[in-house]
């Protein structure tokens, strides 16, 4: 029973406010320390929850790798690019590849016999797509199998002409299609793709990585407007001459940029079947020639360089020289001394391998590797021939490859070596990269100016009085030099068979750029009087593409008349010859060239 | 339980003002929590309209990005060399330019400048020499 205290006041259940409660003794202290510890507990969730509040405005700001969640959704929603590949583009940023989106129609043949017959289903997309072959369908829609192929990279038309015909059945998958929109234009360079989007030849193999896994466009050197005169001087020249084929090169003598590069027959990329056999062999990098007389520029810039002959001196060019079972003789023989510029000019084989002899095998390969013509060239595309020559470099050799026998190499090497030439003697690798600050090289300098600059003028006069004059154009001054050779046919020199060229640069006061062109086994007609040299053949058409490529480049024509050049003072002015001359003397051992 | 009462006097008062407070802050805090719950609603669909616009703006976004790509595709095709040279050959009769036809700023000075036709009464034309 509860007892009541008569000294103690009723309290109402209101009035029991905990706090008016006072408990004392040892029921006080371990309230008190409950109620501490509960403080303590209370104060550290309230940090707990500070800290996970913290960390939740943390993560939404910087998300958990340091990236926003929200930023990365926005990226994973958007694509920058459209396409998974890279395009490929001009010096200029025109497009020259580019992927495009397209749609496929496969079917699944149950759907479609689940609501027709084949033959129905048939008929009814023939409506549509009018080129399908009608037994071919009919057999692939009652054939087995869930998935069949019917009709690749249809059109938006054509895929919104098959979805309103409303078949059960006909389905479309986005699949992605590489065009060229220049076509055969610019065939060689930019290369093309295999069906599922790799690339198998040109740019397209070579930036494989960085245009297929990277999907990063690549800027060549290439320049539309010059691509397409190179193609079509050359299309002209090798259909006018009736050549087996021919290569062109046009490029930037002071960068080594490859401005243009077309090689005949070629082929459209949008059709790749088309490049089986000889429209896909690049004739400008992987054929190599025995390209002739061009040689003589490098044998001449060697012989003034190493201070073997001076522009003054000459050679005794009567009489063929006989060695061993060869004979070497000119073409059209003026039978008489010649000075250095003489021998360059009407391109004499006797007087070239006299001067070759007297500077010696040694420091002839010395020069030939330093131009880049004894290994293959560095350009960066798949296709790169490597370069014939005797292992065994005899006396024979030194001789016949002063002139470009028994030597091949690519058009491509010839072009670079003759930048290196002109452009005051440095040689830089060829290039169909855009070259720009970044990526700009010094080059190696493999001729002392002065010897450069006396090649420019030799090479004006070529074109001036010799072999080149049909490159001889209105406005600009244009030297080069024509190069024929004997094609070898079942190891025999064929005289029929030529492969003639010319290398053209211009303008020769300050050379800007080198156009080659070459003609594979080219036949002579009436306007040339039979002739299928490269001085009839190649060099008109060097001179179109000149003609018309200068004024894009704002070439200004020069102002001073023919007849200054020959006067002392105009940087294309020859010293006269003195007629003492030098006699080259063979060595007693002489070894036989290896062809 | 021993209740003692004998310290009431002075502590009522202040009990009086804790309890009020008391009371009040749960207002308050009432108060304050479901106006965040309204807040956060309406951020809420604030955001998810907003999301939806933005995924709406996306895909216009790449709508418009892949008929832009297909337009520059087909601005090259008609970009194309050898088919404006056609074209300007067979409308506007024009042809490559020749190099003769180029000339340097400090040449354009070199061509004579002509005489006026009509030289106004009275005024003086020099005539340039």
């Amino acid at each position: 029973m509860i007892r009541h205290d008569p000294n103690q006041q009723e309290i109402s259940f209101e009035a029991l406010d905990p706090k008016r409660i006072r408990i004392e003794g040892a029921r006080k202290q371990a309230l008190e320390q409950g109620q501490t510890r509960l403080l303590v507990i209370g104060v550290m969730c309230c940090l707990a929850f500070v800290v996970l509040g913290a960390r939740l405005v943390d993560l939404t700001r910087h998300g958990k790798d340091g990236v926003a969640k929200w930023h990365a959704w926005t990226a994973a929603q958007s694509k920058p690019n459209v396409v998974a590949r890279g395009e490929v583009h001009d010096r200029n940023g025109n497009i020259l590849a580019i992927t495009l989106p397209t749609q496929s129609l496969f079917i699944n043949p149950k759907e479609i016999r689940s609501a027709l017959t084949g033959a129905e289903a048939a008929d009814r997309l023939l409506t549509v797509l009018t080129d399908l072959n009608r037994k071919a369908l009919i057999k692939k829609i009652e054939g087995r199998g869930h998935f069949v192929w019917l009709a690749r990279n249809l059109t938006p038309e054509q895929v919104w002409d098959v979805n309103k015909l409303g078949l059960p059945g006909f389905k479309f998958r986005n699949e992605e299609r590489r065009v060229y929109p220049h076509g055969a234009t610019f065939a060689h360079v930019v290369g093309y793709t295999e069906v599922n989007g790799r690339g198998i030849a040109g740019a397209e193999l070579e930036f494989e990585n960085v245009l297929g896994s990277q999907g990063t466009d690549v800027d060549l050197s290439v320049d539309l407007r010059v691509q397409a005169i190179l193609h079509e001087e050359l299309i002209k020249a090798q259909e006018e001459f009736n050549a087996k084929g021919s290569a062109g090169v046009v490029m930037d003598v002071n960068t080594g940029e490859i401005l243009a590069m077309a090689s005949l027959p070629d082929y459209d990329p949008n059709i790749p079947r088309q490049s089986k056999g000889s429209p896909g062999f690049n004739r400008a990098t992987l054929g190599v020639y025995e390209m002739g007389s061009t040689f003589k520029l490098f044998t001449t810039a060697t012989a003034l360089d190493t201070g073997t002959v001076s522009l003054t001196d000459g050679y005794d060019a009567t009489d063929p020289i006989k060695i061993a079972r060869f004979t070497i003789s000119d073409y059209h023989g003026k039978k008489r001394w010649l000075s250095v510029p003489e021998i360059l000019t009407y391109s004499s084989n006797i007087g070239t391998a006299k001067m070759a002899i007297d500077m010696g095998k040694e420091k002839q390969k010395e020069y030939l590797s330093r131009f880049g013509l004894l290994k293959a060239s560095q350009v960066e595309l798949p296709e790169v021939g490597s370069p014939l020559f005797p292992s065994r470099w005899g006396d024979i050799s030194t001789m016949t490859i002063s002139y470009g026998h028994g030597i091949a190499v690519s058009p491509l090497q010839i072009a670079t070596g003759v930048s290196a030439v002109v452009n005051g003697g440095v040689m830089r690798q060829p290039t169909v990269m855009k070259v720009n600050e970044k990526n700009r090289t010094e080059g190696q300098r493999v001729l002392k100016p002065e010897t450069s600059f006396a090649m420019r003028a030799l090479m004006r006069k070529v074109v001036r009085d010799g072999t080149g004059s049909h490159a001889d154009i209105k406005g600009y001054l244009v030297g080069g030099k024509t190069g024929t050779a004997d094609k070898q046919v079942a190891g025999r020199y064929d005289k029929k068979a030529l492969v003639s060229s010319f290398v053209g640069v211009f303008p020769m006061t300050n050379p800007r750029f080198v156009v080659l062109v070459m003609l594979d086994e080219p036949q002579g007609n009436k306007a040339t009087y039979g002739y299928a040299t490269g001085g009839w053949v190649a060099s008109p058409a060097v001179g179109r593409v000149i003609e018309r490529m200068g004024p894009i480049f704002g070439i200004v024509p020069d102002a001073a008349l023919p007849e200054d050049e020959i006067k002392i003072g105009h940087p294309m002015y020859l010293p006269e010859p003195e007629k003492s001359g030098r006699t080259a003397m063979l060595q007693g051992g002489v070894t036989h060239a290896a062809y | 339980m021993t209740v003692s009462t004998t310290a009431r006097a002075g502590v009522n008062k202040t009990t009086a003002k804790r309890s009020s407070f008391l009371r009040h802050t749960t207002a308050l805090f009432l108060i304050l929590a479901g106006g965040l719950a309204v807040v956060l609603f309406s951020v809420k669909y604030q955001v998810h309209d907003l999301e939806t616009e933005h995924q709406r703006l996306v895909s216009e976004l790449d709508d418009e990005r892949r008929a832009l790509h297909v337009l520059r595709a087909e601005w090259a095709n008609l970009n194309d060399p050898i088919r404006i040279q056609a074209l300007a050959e067979h409308y506007l009769g024009m042809g490559p330019m020749r190099p003769l036809q180029v000339m340097s700023v400090s040449g354009v000075q070199d061509i004579p400048l002509r005489l006026m036709a009509e030289p106004f009464d009275g005024e003086v034309v020099n005539d340039t020499p």
